[in-house]
């Protein structure tokens, strides 16, 4: 069932809200049942998938107004519209009139998930759901331990974030889907998921295209020896295409510091920043690279750690400083595990890490887009870095084999 | 042949049957769906049918504004008075219609009366309708000490304007579309239909006044005026506001043309049954297995 009315009835919170999203989460809990009762799953990942499908229930409207996280209508408005007549929203028609727009792609692929209903703007955080369950289903394959995996699902962050209409799931688990096939050798589903993800998330496509390109041109994971030729490589391309690369992100430093602008006289976003902004833009600017690289290094910590304390504004922020140490803490568990850190597969997965970290370090303006931007970065790292310490043998076998003496 | 053997499609065939005879080829299968549809139908019951009924205008270009820039425009500019247009014929168009001053014009021709009354156009009538307040906000008042209003006003209908008739322009077009949900669509329809007519009424009227009341202050500029280029201008403007007059007054509309009279949608937009029959079956079914698995697996689930 589509809501071929949604520009003029969205259900918020009423009665018929709760039945049109609890059949969705009934057909989403029934089929969490047939796969632990045919032996895919044990009986701690149905509970916990069981509370993880209910999670948008009691997110959008429950604990927080959807404009929160107001995008969402415009994802559940494509989505439907898309459904219902086939062309998409106005404004996001007049976006799509070049390439296709991040937001149509999106509802795109979550609109292939077979729900009995997309009729609020919840919906498609069940669509965000089930595609986590299966990526879910097909990672705990690598894994003797399920539990363990299941508690790297139970992230609040990405509990939360896959509980709205939005697109970071699907950025998440290409993300996933492309890290483990790279470590895994199997390049040819990386170089596929690159062309969505290039749509989808530019910033995330240039981290995993240099990654890729680390891996099949420079076979940078094989040794230490090659690792320092691709970073000799990765500082000489960023010398030599300095201009180009400094054009890109300062555009993309002033598109964010525009939007999270608020003027003196309590105007907000670009209409503000076209008014007063423009003394800003100065000191925005980057100049060289070495600049660049050095507020890049001053700003991470920065972006590691946020939202700060002083920056608490809602309830989820609090959580999502603890959560921040703990991701840290992780990742550190896991790199001392085993000796993991003299791994050359690891090596060259934290040094693409940094990278991209540095990248949002050096953009970053407002903190909750922020906030989620790191996320969906370092989660799918966090991730492949679990499959790398539990699979290390396999890994250096692998590398053994391939390297020539 | 070991990735079949790691599949257990045997064991996992019989599980499936196990699952079909166990859990969902159950009476309390065929009860859930039963409850289901009476549950569905007394929420469709209880449901109020909205229906949409919308109008779609079109911005009319206003030949006052270019002859105000040619004839009057510099006298204006002396004057202080010259207007900016910022938000164009739609902006003017949603502020008036939502405006207390349109509001009160309609609730004098007493369609407060047809909102909150039973429909009696004399205005002694429609201007005593009693307010009934929530017995808390009584209890508020009495407490605290405040009044509360007696009587609906012409506020009242404007809050109703302003919450039910949202006027909007889509994106890339000039058209504008004053649209609202109701179960009342007859009414609705008359009521639209009142409301964009009044609304364009409004603004020629509140523009034909203010142009007689610049014609007035410019004659008493022109009378105590010795400078002749600033009487020129003076006289410039005030041909232009009589101008403007006679482009004003008579039966053509002023913001916007109705392309599409006031209509209502067929049939109502919410509440949609056969999502609601779809959704019951599907949580009913769904609560029928799920009790049936918590009954079969009570050990292994604590």
């Amino acid at each position: 069932m589509v809501n071929e009315y949604f520009d003029l009835v969205t259900y918020g919170g009423t009665l018929n809200y709760y039945l049109f999203e609890l059949a969705n989460f009934s057909a989403l809990a029934f089929l969490v049942l047939i796969l632990y009762k045919l032996d895919f799953i044990n009986i701690n990942s149905f509970i916990v998938w069981i509370g993880i499908f209910f999670s948008p229930l009691l997110i959008n409207y429950f604990i927080i107004s959807p404009w929160l996280f107001g995008d969402q209508f415009e994802y559940a408005g494509e989505v439907m519209s898309l459904k219902a007549t086939g062309r998409s929203i106005d404004n996001i028609a007049l976006m799509n009139s070049k390439y296709i727009s991040p937001i149509t792609l999106s509802v795109k692929i979550l609109g292939l998930i077979p729900l009995p209903n997309y009729m609020t703007v919840t919906s498609l955080a069940f669509a965000n759901k089930l595609i986590l369950f299966i990526t879910f289903l097909w990672f705990k394959r690598f894994f003797s331990n399920e539990n363990e995996v299941l508690l790297y699902f139970l992230i609040p962050s990405l509990v939360l974030y896959s509980s709205m209409a939005l697109r970071d799931t699907v950025i998440i688990v290409i993300s996933i889907v492309f890290i483990i096939n790279l470590i895994r050798r199997k390049y040819i589903l990386p170089v596929l998921l690159l062309l969505p993800l290039f749509f989808l998330k530019i910033q995330m496509f240039a981290i995993l295209f240099v990654y890729i390109l680390s891996h099949v041109i420079f076979q940078a994971h094989k040794s230490k020896n090659l690792f320092g030729l691709f970073i000799c490589a990765f500082v000489a391309s960023g010398f030599i295409f300095e201009e180009n690369i400094l054009e890109i992100l300062n555009l993309y430093r002033l598109a964010f510091a525009a939007e999270a602008f608020v003027a003196f006289d309590g105007s907000i976003s670009y209409n503000a920043w076209n008014l007063y902004g423009q003394d800003d833009r100065v000191t925005l600017e980057l100049n060289s690279i070495l600049e660049a690289v050095f507020k890049a290094i001053l700003n991470l910590p920065v972006l590691l750690l946020i939202p700060m304390p002083w920056n608490w504004s809602n309830i989820f922020y609090p959580l999502q400083s603890i959560e921040s140490c703990l991701l840290i803490y992780l990742y550190f568990k896991l790199s001392i595990e085993k000796d993991m850190f003299k791994n050359n597969e690891f090596i060259l997965l934290t040094f693409i890490l940094i990278v991209g970290l540095s990248i949002y370090a050096l953009i970053m303006a407002n903190e909750g887009t922020f906030v989620r931007y790191r996320f969906s970065l370092y989660y799918p790292f966090l991730l492949a870095l679990l499959y790398l310490c539990r699979q290390p043998n396999n890994i250096n076998k692998l590398s053994k084999k391939k390297l020539p003496n | 042949m070991s990735f079949i053997k790691k599949l257990r499609v045997k064991e996992r065939i019989g599980l499936s049957k196990d699952l079909l005879y166990e859990l969902i080829f159950t009476k309390r299968s065929l009860q859930a769906l039963g409850i289901s549809l009476v549950f569905s139908f007394l929420i469709i019951q209880f449901s109020v049918p909205q229906f949409y009924v919308s109008s779609t205008l079109r911005e009319a270009e206003s030949p006052t504004d270019q002859q105000n820039i040619v004839v009057g425009g510099a006298a204006q500019a002396i004057l202080g008075r010259a207007s900016a247009n910022t938000g164009g014929n739609f902006e003017s168009f949603r502020s008036n219609m939502h405006s207390y001053a349109l509001a009160q014009r309609m609730w004098d021709q007493g369609w407060g009366s047809r909102i909150y009354g039973n429909g009696d156009l004399d205005a002694e009538y429609f201007n005593a309708i009693p307010k009934n307040h929530k017995i808390g906000d009584k209890l508020a008042a009495f407490f605290l000490g405040y009044d509360l209003f007696k009587f609906y006003s012409a506020h009242d209908l404007q809050s109703y304007i302003q919450g039910s008739f949202n006027p909007s322009k889509p994106l890339g077009s000039s058209n504008i579309i004053v649209s609202t949900m109701t179960p009342d669509k007859d009414f609705a329809i008359t009521f639209m239909n009142s409301l964009i007519i009044e609304t364009d009424k409004y603004a020629k009227e509140r523009l034909i006044q203010k142009s007689k009341e610049i014609i007035v202050s410019t004659y008493e500029q022109l009378a105590t005026s010795k400078n002749s280029s600033i009487a020129s201008a003076l006289a410039g403007t005030i041909n232009s506001e009589y101008f403007k007059i006679a482009n004003l007054e008579n039966d053509m509309p002023y913001h916007i043309y109705i392309i599409d009279p006031p209509h209502s949608s067929e049939y109502p937009v919410t509440p949609n049954i056969m999502a609601i029959i779809f959704s019951n079956a599907i949580i009913f079914f769904f609560l029928s297995i799920f009790i049936s698995f918590i009954q079969k697996n009570k050990e292994d689930l604590w």
